[in-house]
């Protein structure tokens, strides 16, 4: 069954003449995707800066080495959510996943759409960062509806219509991403060898893998990373459109103050995004693994039809599992949201499909091969681990039976802060190390301060998580400004993980320093010694 | 912490150790001298093993579920007993009564004047024990048999403006 990819169509070739006829050659194509990637990751580093010492602040402020009274923390809080979720982590992965589609002969067919979904981003978040720490919007980065609506004096109605419009671009940007991603599978790097619409659309989907005799491609096998990326992007593009719908729905009552939503209905507008989102990163982070993992490990990834179903799975569940986030929101007589809950607790368990057959999949990737190991495939690794110890979390959230003890706690935090930053974050850490010598042509990366980063952001890291998962099973609660005093002790002791994860990421900058201005350049072809194959 | 924070804690504990036997293991293995040259027979059997691997994930997740949707906060039963109550609003709870009797159900009615809150309930130990939605416009209901006497604490659940961590309610009374 495995099969080794066959290359990605060389450099100037025209795989298929009548798509390419008005595009310019690939090499053209391949040196602006280069740079439009080398910008989007230098955007999204940027962001991380601002939203690391955002939560930093708020950390602080929980351990009382500062003051942030009033509003200012909770201002803070929701740019720090935004900016680290969405302006980092997930605009970084947005970002890459061009790279890794061009890496796998999936040339970007038009630039427009990835360039609206950058400048939309980064248009978008510019609103937020202004609205949140200079208008005073304090809602969170959930905004529960009606909260935007009840500041008790802390920002207007009018900071609410611009932080909801900020946020709405920065929604057209996903919905840019979704329709560029989409447009660039479904294109000639498939190879069908029957090329019409239907067997393009059934090879971007995995039925090549499932139905070979029914959908064929001159590849021999459609590569895995394309699966994920192409799940993502019909099931962002659905889950953000209720979302945009609510984020309207504020818009018009900031200026007409008569107008207003059922509070549960926006609840489920919001939510029904709200958890696909977190599938804008892992799932463009499965295709980055899938696509580094087998480089260093030297061999393609071992996988088989089990993870093209999966991944159908998870484009159908995806999409309806957003209700239990709202599991304690069951108000007598409405028995819809009940069976809502009920449904999509075994559609939310379904979605570890996915990541159970993945993880299995790059860990038979791995066994007993020649591996690689450099900072690139560390921090791929640990990536990977920790994929399985916050998945873990992830099936214990997802039961209701659960929620009296870890709804709306710490323990809640610490799980997303695992699976955002210690897996994806550590995925786009990798991924820098792995790519950006191919895309800078300098791939001198010192690898023993690639290690310190590397150990300082898992001690620190895991320490501040595990700080804040601990005190979530004590019943600390999330978005407290000050916490009870029960929990001051372990706020302390996070903060010194804390200050061991941001000298880690001095390290890194330092590291990415010396590589970009030092060393000499390198023959563009030549990646970490390894001539690229 | 309660029981059931303990036993969510621990299980999840197994599962992690599990996990990081099977990952060092996998490591181990691409030490020099137990690596296979090339592509191996393991890679065959693993993408034999695939489907099986995905059939138990299900298994185990059929046996969690099997166990525990029933015992989600909608299915819980709200039987006639002492009625509390509960309005949560910017910044501050109204709780009427403020005391009930141990050892006899409680039935909680909680609400919102404005906007989203959540019922946080400690009991005299600090330890969380139930937790209800406070949504505006909606009633919700749930019931809690107390079997301590004592001072028990409401806290803010739902974040709800720059106030909310001031949003406690430290004197609902239990009595013998």
């Amino acid at each position: 069954m495995t099969t080794a990819y066959p290359p990605a169509p060389p450099v100037g070739a025209l795989p298929y003449d009548a798509d390419y006829a008005a595009t310019p050659p690939l090499a053209l194509v391949e040196a602006r995707t280069r740079r439009l990637v080398l910008r989007w990751i230098w955007t999204a580093t940027a962001f991380l800066g601002v939203a690391g010492v955002l939560g930093l602040l708020l950390r602080l402020g929980q351990a009382e080495f500062i003051s942030l009274d009033g509003n200012l923390w909770y201002a803070i809080m929701t740019a720090h959510g935004l900016g680290a979720f969405i302006a980092w982590a997930g605009f970084f992965l947005m970002g890459i996943s061009f790279w890794v589609l061009n890496k796998c002969g999936f040339h970007i067919r038009s630039f427009i759409l990835p360039e609206i979904t950058y400048w939309t981003m980064v248009i978008g978040v510019v609103g937020i960062v202004l609205t949140t720490l200079l208008g005073g919007f304090g809602g969170s980065w959930v905004f529960l509806y009606p909260l935007a609506f009840h500041s008790a004096g802390q920002w207007s109605d009018t900071v609410t219509g611009v932080f909801s419009a900020s946020v709405l671009i920065a929604g057209v940007s996903i919905l840019a991403y979704c329709a560029a991603v989409l447009h660039t599978i479904i294109g000639p790097g498939l190879q069908a060898e029957k090329d019409t619409i239907g067997q393009r659309i059934g090879l971007a989907f995995g039925f090549g893998l499932l139905w070979p005799s029914r959908f064929k491609t001159r590849r021999g096998r459609e590569p895995y990373p394309v699966l994920p990326l192409a799940v993502n992007a019909v099931d962002m593009f659905l889950a953000t459109l209720p979302f945009a719908l609510l984020l309207v729905f504020q818009i018009i009552e900031s200026v007409h103050t008569g107008f207003s939503i059922n509070t549960l209905l926006a609840g489920n507008l919001l939510w029904a995004f709200g958890h696909p989102v977190v599938y804008l990163l892992l799932f463009p982070a499965a295709a980055v693994y899938y696509y580094l993992i087998p480089r260093y490990a030297n061999r393609p990834l071992v996988a088989g039809r089990a993870v093209a179903v999966a991944w159908l799975i998870a484009l159908t569940f995806n999409l309806f599992v957003w209700a239990h986030h709202l599991y304690l929101n069951y108000p007598d007589g409405n028995t819809v949201q009940e069976s809502l809950g009920t449904i999509m607790q075994p559609t939310t368990y379904a979605l570890v499909l996915p990541s159970a057959l993945s993880l299995f999949s790059i860990a038979a990737t791995i066994y007993k091969s020649n591996f690689q190991w450099n900072a690139a495939s560390k921090f791929l690794i640990a990536g990977v681990i920790s994929w399985l110890v916050a998945g873990l979390q992830g099936i214990i959230n997802a039961t209701s039976a659960f929620q009296d003890t870890l709804h709306n706690t710490l323990w809640v935090v610490g799980h997303f802060h695992n699976m955002a930053f210690l897996n994806m974050g550590l995925l786009i850490f990798g991924a820098m190390y792995g790519f950006l010598p191919e895309l800078t042509g300098r791939a001198h990366f010192n690898e023993r301060l690639g290690s310190l980063h590397l150990w300082g952001t898992l001690v620190g890291g895991y320490g501040w998580v595990v700080c804040q998962m601990l005190q979530g099973l004590e019943g600390a609660p999330r978005r407290w400004s000050r916490l009870p005093d029960t929990y001051l002790d372990l706020t302390r002791i996070s903060l010194i993980f804390l200050a061991v994860l941001v000298i880690a990421q001095v390290i890194f900058l330092i590291n990415l320093y010396i590589t970009l201005t030092r060393s000499p350049f390198d023959d563009p072809t030549v990646r970490h010694g390894k001539p690229i194959r | 912490m309660t029981s059931l924070g303990k036993g969510i804690g621990i299980g999840y504990l197994i599962f992690v150790a599990l996990g990081l036997i099977i990952a060092v293991a996998v490591l181990y293995s691409t030490k020099a001298g137990r690596r296979n040259k090339g592509v191996s027979d393991h890679v065959e059997k693993a993408e034999r093993a695939e489907p099986w691997w995905g059939l138990f994930v299900v298994v185990l997740l059929g046996v969690l579920l099997g166990l525990t949707i029933w015992r989600a906060p909608w299915f819980q039963d709200s039987g006639p007993g002492q009625t509390v109550k509960v309005t949560g609003m910017q910044f501050g709870w109204l709780v009427q009564p403020a005391q009930v009797k141990a050892n006899q159900p409680v039935q909680f009615n909680v609400s919102s004047k404005d906007v989203n809150h959540a019922m946080g309930l400690f009991d005299p130990e600090g330890r969380l024990i139930m937790n209800v939605q406070a949504v505006p416009n909606y009633t919700t209901t749930r019931t809690q048999t107390f079997t301590e006497p004592g001072l028990y604490t409401i806290r803010c659940f739902e974040f709800c403006g720059y106030q909310h961590a001031k949003m406690i309610y430290p004197g609902f009374k239990v009595t013998a």
